[in-house]
């Protein structure tokens, strides 16, 4: 691990995806990181389908590993008074909490944040919701199928114009949420170094869903029309996804010097291509299923990888239409180091997504943890760092307060 | 007062990943000097124009241009392939923190503005370069569009309708993602040279960044697994789609996780017969069904406009929300309450009159963020020259004279 943020401590008081990924994205960047989840079950993501490991339980579901990465694992029951005093005794030493509770269910349990910051006065408490913390919808309930829904992802982004909103999978506003939530954390930590105030930060990810596609607000503010779903439909050199022999793909007329169907003509060895019906783009769109029938059997001939070698040799921009499967087994991202290997004791040694950047060369999650089995880091925390004794931690399990 | 006062950005960038990170930086305070090139006007291009015209000062009035492209940055219109354009550039690296391009692998280096050179002319710089595929690797040559970079990364596969074709994920989603993580790696270089005194040379991929947000299905995959496409279904949970509601194209999403939801949505919707039977009592038997389920809940559904039926769903505190249109969110009272929305006078730009934009997703009370400031196309010309390249006012004019800084574009340049 390069471990930029490892003068920092974080704990994460947190059920949501949001609040998993957003502690996740300090804990990659070496933050000392700990999860504390509910005694018996954990974070529900434990138990989310499907799992990776041999049986399901709740060590081995792959939204909980993926998400939980370089993060030490803890069980306490913060909602009855023994846990929240414990929880107290733990938060001095924290630089960032990040919690993502129902707006006020903190201050209900008595964890509001004028009691965290008597118990320290710089500490950082950055809350995840879907609706923030004020507002008509705070008290709402949503998960990330809704937060697309209300965000205006479904109606406007992905999707047929022609049939019902469709938004996209594994995630993403949540995801959305997180890297703000990241971003204005990092930004908080610096002005405490810089001013000593300590601040509570409240991200939305019903903003952060309408903030991101950028397309929503000020284009209807601007013209009276915002955009619809459908930018792919029938749209064959721009948009659509077309079969090659072991995969899919995706053309665009980028880099054919504005002379896109002459380029792809010649690449594809396909002269109906220069007919004048398609020289512009409404006349590929009236015509786009003539121009599929002469496009499709062309690139059935090729092979994904060595399409995307001879399009790049010709300066012609395409983007395979990877599964998984072919990402991780993609050439380019293992020269580029792009995953890394985690050992994880149930599961085994597994390649993992980087943060996306490499720093210096290098990727600074090599050397990472796996996420933490519930509760495995209960002695090393409360023991080494809070300082309870052991018979203090068994008397605690004793009661299922951890 | 910002938390990056004091931090000076120099950024060649284009479109939109990039231009979006920096917007951050500004936001927070840093000189963030877009350095610009009459030759590449497409950004200033783009619109949206007010009510759709541009006007005769079109350069400096689209709304892309406010939302992230010059917003609380500088101007800096400077012709860096030109030679004289190129030893100013690196005459303001001497005195800057942060250079950041979204040129090809290559372009940098041509133009003399790789890290290593840019290293020996201020030993603590932070280089970000913001690119499809990074680097390294066999597609580093490789050019991108940002639905390009949503299929490499593995999202659009798993997106489509359920029983449907694989279909792009967004339009431009991975751009906001690359560049929220430009933003947070270039705050996190920050943040290390802090403590340790060094620069750091950051190469981002688009196509990581999209990865990174796929963790679980990069997992599975080594595992032999596959996801199924859904549209709006979930791979375990039921009722978890969008419904019909009155008036055209009008949805809400429904999205029912536990038992106990299940139960409350019935009781919204009056116990009725069709939900009563016990095959609906665990998620396995809704999931199996939700077909069928769907078909009777979305008849109930359609009987109800979308925001209504939100709030009347959420009572019972069932997880669900309106489909909103951009028309919509616009006008937001959540977002308007939670002063989300922004309404901004471009002074640049007046005849584009009070706008709306969306705001930042997260209130942070001691770091109020809000669009201050567009820049004009080289609205700093002068100031930067004069005050950071230490040149006379004469050389200035020189400069301007020979067309190696510019305030206009050029005289051919076609109205968009």
């Amino acid at each position: 691990m390069l471990g930029i943020l490892d003068d920092v401590t974080v704990v994460e008081l947190s059920g949501s995806l949001s609040g998993a990924y957003c502690a996740k994205l300090l804990a990659d960047q070496g933050a000392s990181t700990i999860k504390v989840e509910p005694p018996g079950s954990g974070d529900p993501a434990r138990m989310e389908f499907p799992f990776v490991g041999e049986e399901p339980g709740p060590n081995g579901s792959s939204l909980f590993l993926a998400f939980n990465t370089n993060k030490r694992g803890v069980t306490l029951d913060v909602s009855r008074p023994e846990g929240r005093r414990l929880f107290l005794r733990l938060i001095p030493k924290v630089d960032v909490m990040i919690e993502s509770f129902p707006p006020g269910n903190l201050e209900d349990i008595g964890l509001g944040y004028t009691v965290l910051s008597e118990a320290n006065p710089s500490l950082i408490l950055t809350s995840m919701s879907y609706f923030g913390q004020t507002g008509p919808y705070k008290d709402f309930r949503a998960n990330d199928l809704v937060a697309q829904a209300v965000g205006g992802f479904l109606h406007s982004v992905t999707g047929s114009v022609d049939k019902p909103p469709m938004g996209t999978v594994l995630e993403q506003m949540e995801i959305t949420a997180a890297r703000n939530g990241a971003i204005a954390t990092l930004a908080a930590l610096m002005h405490r170094k810089q001013t000593g105030e300590a601040q509570h930060i409240d991200v939305s990810t019903m903003e952060s869903t309408v903030s991101t596609p950028s397309g929503l607000i000020h284009p209807y503010s601007f013209t009276g029309r915002g955009p619809i779903r459908g930018g792919s439909d029938g749209n064959v050199m721009d948009g659509m996804h077309l079969f090659t022999r072991d995969g899919e793909v995706t053309l665009t007329t980028a880099g054919t010097g504005g002379r896109p169907m002459e380029a792809w003509a010649e690449f594809l060895e396909e002269p109906g291509l220069l007919d004048s019906k398609f020289a512009g783009r409404r006349g590929r769109m009236e015509n786009w299923r003539e121009l599929y029938d002469l496009v499709a059997p062309k690139l059935a001939e090729w092979n994904n990888l060595d399409l995307m070698e001879a399009t790049m040799a010709r300066g012609l921009v395409i983007g395979l239409v990877q599964n998984p499967t072919q990402v991780v087994e993609s050439p380019h991202l293992a020269e580029r180091g792009a995953l890394v290997e985690i050992n994880h004791p149930e599961n085994g040694p597994m390649m993992y997504p980087g943060p996306g950047f490499l720093l210096d060369g290098v990727n600074p999650m090599e050397g990472s943890s796996p996420a933490p089995l519930l509760g495995e880091h209960n002695q090393q925390v409360y023991c080494d760092q809070v300082g309870l004794s052991i018979v203090e931690l068994e008397n605690l399990l004793d009661e299922g307060i951890v | 007062m910002g938390v990056l006062d004091g931090v000076r950005v120099l950024t060649l960038e284009q479109v939109h990943a990039l231009p979006w990170g920096t917007s951050f930086l500004a936001d927070f305070g840093a000189e963030v000097i877009r350095v610009e090139s009459v030759d590449h006007m497409q950004d200033r291009r783009s619109g949206p124009f007010p009510d759709g015209q541009p006007s005769d000062e079109w350069w400096n009035e689209g709304g892309a241009l406010a939302y992230f492209g010059t917003r609380n940055k500088s101007s800096l219109c400077l012709e860096v392939v030109h030679p004289r354009g190129k030893e100013l550039f690196l005459k303001l690296v001497e005195s800057t923190d942060v250079v950041t391009d979204n040129f090809r692998p290559g372009t940098m280096a041509r133009l003399g503005f790789d890290h290593e050179s840019l290293t020996k002319i201020n030993p603590r710089i932070i280089s970000l370069s913001c690119t499809a595929y990074g680097h390294t690797g066999p597609w580093r040559r490789a050019g991108s569009r940002a639905r390009t970079v949503d299929a490499a990364c593995g999202l659009s596969y798993l997106t489509g309708y359920e029983g449907g074709p694989s279909q792009r994920a967004s339009s431009n989603y991975m751009d906001h993602s690359a560049g929220d993580n430009a933003a947070y790696s270039i705050m996190l270089a920050l943040y290390n040279r802090e403590r340790t005194g060094n620069g750091m040379r950051i190469d981002l991929s688009m196509q990581e960044t999209g990865v990174s947000a796929i963790g679980p299905a990069i997992l599975e995959a080594q595992r032999g697994m596959t996801r199924e496409r859904l549209g709006c279904g979930h791979i375990w949970k039921a009722p978890h789609n969008i419904y019909p509601c009155k008036g055209e194209d009008r949805w809400a999403a429904i999205a029912v996780s536990t038992d106990a939801e299940w139960r409350s949505l019935k009781r919204a919707m009056g116990a009725p017969d069709w939900a009563s039977t016990s095959r609906y009592d665990s998620p396995e038997g809704r999931w199996q069904d939700r077909h069928n389920l769907d078909e009777q809940l979305g008849q109930w559904t359609a009987t109800f406009g979308p925001e209504e039926l939100m709030v009347r769903l959420q009572e019972y505190r069932v997880p669900s929300g309106a489909v909103f249109t951009p028309e919509e969110l616009a006008s937001n009272p959540h977002l308007r309450e939670r002063g989300y929305l922004q309404e901004f006078f471009n002074e640049h730009a007046p005849q584009a009159g009070v706008r709306t934009y969306a705001g930042r997703p997260f209130q942070a009370p001691q770091m109020p963020l809000e669009i201050k400031h567009v820049a004009t196309l080289g609205e700093d010309n002068w100031r930067i020259l004069r005050t950071l390249a230490e040149l006379s006012e004469e050389e200035i004019d020189d400069l301007a004279a020979e067309g190696i800084i510019s305030e206009r574009p050029k005289a051919d340049e076609p109205v968009p």
